[in-house]
């Protein structure tokens, strides 16, 4: 039977990795979600004309950037960009959610009900980023509570033990001309929730 | 995943809140609990920082400081009254209750002395007796006391008194044949004091120092010129000096138990007296009478608690996984600041009840009566001319 790492300790990594990314290192970006069923794509996948994209979603999040890079290739002279960002990936999943629903002390409204997927565009600062890689395996304790196996006798209930911590991103850089966002309809919401974009 | 409530900036209190309930019924701890939970949350960071504490935490905190400290009072009371209290029947409202010494203890703790000392105590002396048998020295009281005493046990004898001594001096005070060369008779003729009685008789009154000398003469005498009366003993085994001659046939004596000594060291008491210091009848304070120097050391005390406490909460893991890495809180800072600030409290606390400690008070006394007196005499004394 599973002692460590259960749902009132992780309610409590919870809260400090939130006072941490929203009051401490305040790191944000805004993401764009792909929108697969009104792209239109060819017999290879590859979308010729528009992309569509959900969003923007402000996100909280952990942003390491590298330095720009100029290779030289056979084409001449390349130019990368890359970037990983980290989410908590509490705050990627959906708003009525015990632990988004209501997160005293903060008035924020948690929960994007996002999935990250290769394709995505991530807006930080002035520049896109292409989602390459989607990483979503940092268990603390090594336990992921999303597969307790259950029904079983010798460890029941550990649906309430371990942490799935994070969703991380792998990301390249995008030309904004490339990307060519525009939008598409004018937003009209009031609410004061953080991921209505 | 459920998600657990941190402080949320305010409270209020319900009775029941604390765990042990001591004082949730004081309207001023009622009152005092939320205050203190949003001092001791802001002394600790928030709103700047979260406080993972709830207000169940805070409340706790606040009423273990309150019974630490009546704890250490009354503990304080008990040590300074203990010679009072034990014995005493605890039927008595401790907390409101002035405490007046009595020599009650004293005198039952000097019993000791006055049973090895034949003066009084709490032990029976029983009185024995040997037949003497002329020219028999040596008489073994261990023996007898197997032979005399029901349900003996070895060597549980003690003898405390022989009575076998001279006549005392003063029955041959007016022999003639003491040699002392002092016949006061003589003395009388040789001043013309006598025959101022019709009937002949004539006594000269000596000063009790000269009969005195004259006892001490008698006693020396025999002491250092005849064979004194006395005797030895090793192991309850009795040698008499001179030997016995057949003119006396008795031999009485005195002694003790050692079981008996022993036993009478336990005097069991009632089921209301105060026979240990739990037995003293404190109860827990009422919160409104404790004044603002004690609710100042409560709040502070308090604090350190909530500061232990958040930081066993910070430490429970070492590390707390964020995105992509982990990160170490100040866990540690918190239980060794929270640590110290206890120590140092407490002692403080005992510094000063110590201070209050009725024999410091009777020295803080003496020594300001000397200070008075020292600073009198400074004052010039007038020199009247008449």
């Amino acid at each position: 039977m599973a002692l460590f790492g259960g749902a009132r300790d992780i309610s409590l990594f919870r809260h400090i990795n939130r006072e941490l990314m929203a009051d401490v290192i305040t790191q944000q970006c805004s993401f764009y979600k792909f929108k697969l069923e009104e792209t239109k794509v060819n017999l290879y996948g590859e979308a010729a004309e528009e992309k569509f994209y959900m969003g923007p979603v402000l996100l909280n999040c952990l942003i390491e950037r590298a330095n720009e890079d100029f290779p030289e290739t056979d084409l001449g002279t390349d130019f990368t960009w890359g970037a990983t960002f980290k989410f908590l990936r509490d705050d990627l999943l959906g708003k009525m959610k015990e632990f988004n629903l209501d997160f005293a002390p903060t008035n924020y409204q948690y929960g994007a009900d996002l999935v990250p997927e290769v394709g995505d565009i991530i807006l930080y600062q002035e520049g896109y980023y292409e989602v390459d890689v989607v990483n979503s395996n940092q268990y603390y304790l090594g336990k992921n509570p999303d597969y307790p196996n259950s029904p079983q006798l010798q460890n029941p209930g550990l649906d309430e033990f371990g942490y799935n911590v994070s969703v991380i991103c792998e990301t390249h850089y995008v030309p904004a001309d490339k990307v060519g966002i525009t939008q598409e309809r004018l937003y009209t919401g009031n609410n004061n929730s953080m991921y209505d974009g | 995943m459920a998600n657990i409530p941190i402080w949320p900036g305010s409270s209020s209190f319900h009775p029941g809140d604390t765990p042990f309930g001591f004082y949730d019924n004081n309207p001023e701890f009622q009152v005092d609990a939320d205050k203190f939970a949003t001092f001791a949350a802001r002394r600790l960071g928030y709103p700047i920082v979260d406080i993972e504490l709830q207000k169940f935490n805070f409340y706790a905190a606040l009423e273990e400081a309150v019974t630490i400290y009546a704890n250490e009072l009354y503990g304080f009371k008990i040590r300074d009254n203990y010679l009072t209290f034990e014995g005493a029947e605890a039927t008595f409202d401790a907390e409101e209750t002035i405490v007046v010494p009595n020599l009650g203890r004293i005198i039952q703790i000097s019993e000791q002395y006055g049973v090895e000392a034949g003066t009084g105590g709490n032990v029976d002396w029983h009185t024995g007796e040997v037949n003497l048998t002329s020219s028999v020295q040596d008489y073994d009281l261990e023996a007898w006391a197997k032979a005399n005493i029901p349900h003996y046990k070895d060597h549980d004898i003690e003898i405390m008194r022989v009575f076998y001594e001279a006549p005392p001096a003063i029955l041959r005070y007016f022999d003639p044949y003491i040699g002392t060369g002092m016949g006061t008779m003589n003395l009388m003729d040789t001043f013309g004091w006598d025959g101022y009685s019709p009937a002949g008789v004539d006594f000269l009154l000596m000063p009790i120092n000269y009969d005195l000398q004259v006892i001490q003469t008698i006693e020396f005498n025999d002491m250092i010129r005849r064979a004194n009366y006395s005797f030895e003993m090793h192991n309850n085994k009795l040698r008499l000096f001179p030997i016995p001659d057949g003119t006396v046939d008795k031999l009485y004596f005195q002694y003790i138990l050692n079981s008996e000594r022993s036993s009478a060291s336990f005097v069991v008491g009632g089921s209301s007296t105060i026979s240990q210091i739990y037995d003293v009848p404190y109860k827990n304070p009422d919160y409104d009478k404790i004044n603002s120097v004690g609710r100042s050391w409560i709040f502070e005390y308090a604090l350190a608690l909530c500061k232990e406490m958040l930081g066993y909460i910070r430490g429970k893991y070492q590390v707390v996984p964020i995105p992509g890495d982990n990160v170490t809180l100040n866990a540690n800072d918190l239980i060794s600041a929270a640590t110290g600030e206890k120590e140092r409290l407490i002692d403080r606390l005992r510094a000063y009840l110590g201070e209050l400690s009725r024999e410091k008070l009777l020295e803080r006394r003496a020594a300001e009566s000397d200070f008075i007196q020292k600073e009198l005499g400074n004052v010039p004394f007038p020199v009247y001319i008449g």
